[in-house]
């Protein structure tokens, strides 16, 4: 399937776009396995990581420019986000947040969530100095973030 | 009296419980205000919430974190926060959560408002 992609300058409109761009996604072209609740496992994936980047990334002055790619192969969806802040320790903050997770959190469960629900999760800078994140998520999959209730 | 803000619609149900509205989305940009609206109705009495998610297409953590917090308020005072009409997007982040383990799922805004009498 050919990819849906998007770039985006305004942080305002991102997370907006992001919603819209999943439903580009062909639905006659997909596999029969890529129901509805992976396509929105995916798209909430993209949500946490942009949602991140519109609240804590430093862009160092410069226009935010922020490139959301989607595809899907066989019974995968596969998403890649690039941007051109100055990236963060993201497995650092992943270590943290699993640890510190009180229970009933009021925060702090963004970045759990999009690992929860995605396989392949790499965060790397491209050779044109960007940040990418990809993923993929798989059809037909339960993933559980573990939150403590009591 | 009904209130409505920017982003839901509250709605006095009897003189503990009230109906939220979600709307579109309960994300990181109206967390805020959902926080604020809620706390508004803690004082003026409310302890028993029922969020009616029928129109929502966007649940993120941190429109999760502020439900978790509403449940913090409430919880003390023995009263109860549930989900009516959970549409696929918020039920995915439910599933996702496991929240269905702290807050009890109502198919409408009718059937929560029985169980709550």
């Amino acid at each position: 399937m050919e990819s849906v992609k998007q770039r985006f300058t305004d942080l305002e409109s991102v997370i907006d776009g992001v919603h819209s761009l999943f439903d580009q996604l062909p639905p006659g072209e997909l596999h029969p396995a890529l129901d509805e609740t992976a396509i929105l496992q995916a798209k909430l994936a993209v949500h946490e990581w942009t949602a991140n980047l519109v609240q804590h990334a430093d862009f160092e002055g410069r226009i935010p420019v922020v490139v959301v790619d989607v595809w899907t192969e066989s019974d995968q969806i596969r998403c890649t986000v690039e941007d051109n802040s100055k990236g963060f320790d993201l497995e650092g903050q992943l270590v943290e947040k699993r640890n510190g997770l009180p229970s009933v959190p009021e925060r702090g469960m963004g970045l759990l969530m999009l690992q929860a629900c995605t396989s392949e999760l790499i965060y790397e800078k491209t050779g044109e100095g960007l940040c990418r994140l990809r993923f993929v998520v798989n059809a037909g999959q339960d993933p559980c973030l573990n939150i403590p209730f009591s | 009296m009904q209130v409505t803000t920017m982003s839901f619609t509250v709605e006095p149900c009897s003189q503990e419980t009230v109906i939220v509205r979600i709307g579109k989305a309960l994300d990181f940009r109206n967390a805020a205000e959902f926080k604020s609206t809620c706390q508004t109705q803690v004082r003026s009495g409310a302890r028993n919430f029922i969020l009616d998610f029928s129109e929502t297409g966007i649940l993120d953590s941190t429109g999760l974190g502020s439900i978790f917090s509403l449940y913090r308020q409430v919880s003390p005072l023995e009263g109860q926060v549930v989900f009516a009409a959970v549409s696929r997007p918020v039920q995915v982040v439910v599933q996702l959560t496991r929240t269905y383990k702290v807050f009890r799922q109502f198919p409408s805004v009718e059937a929560a408002e029985e169980a709550l009498q």
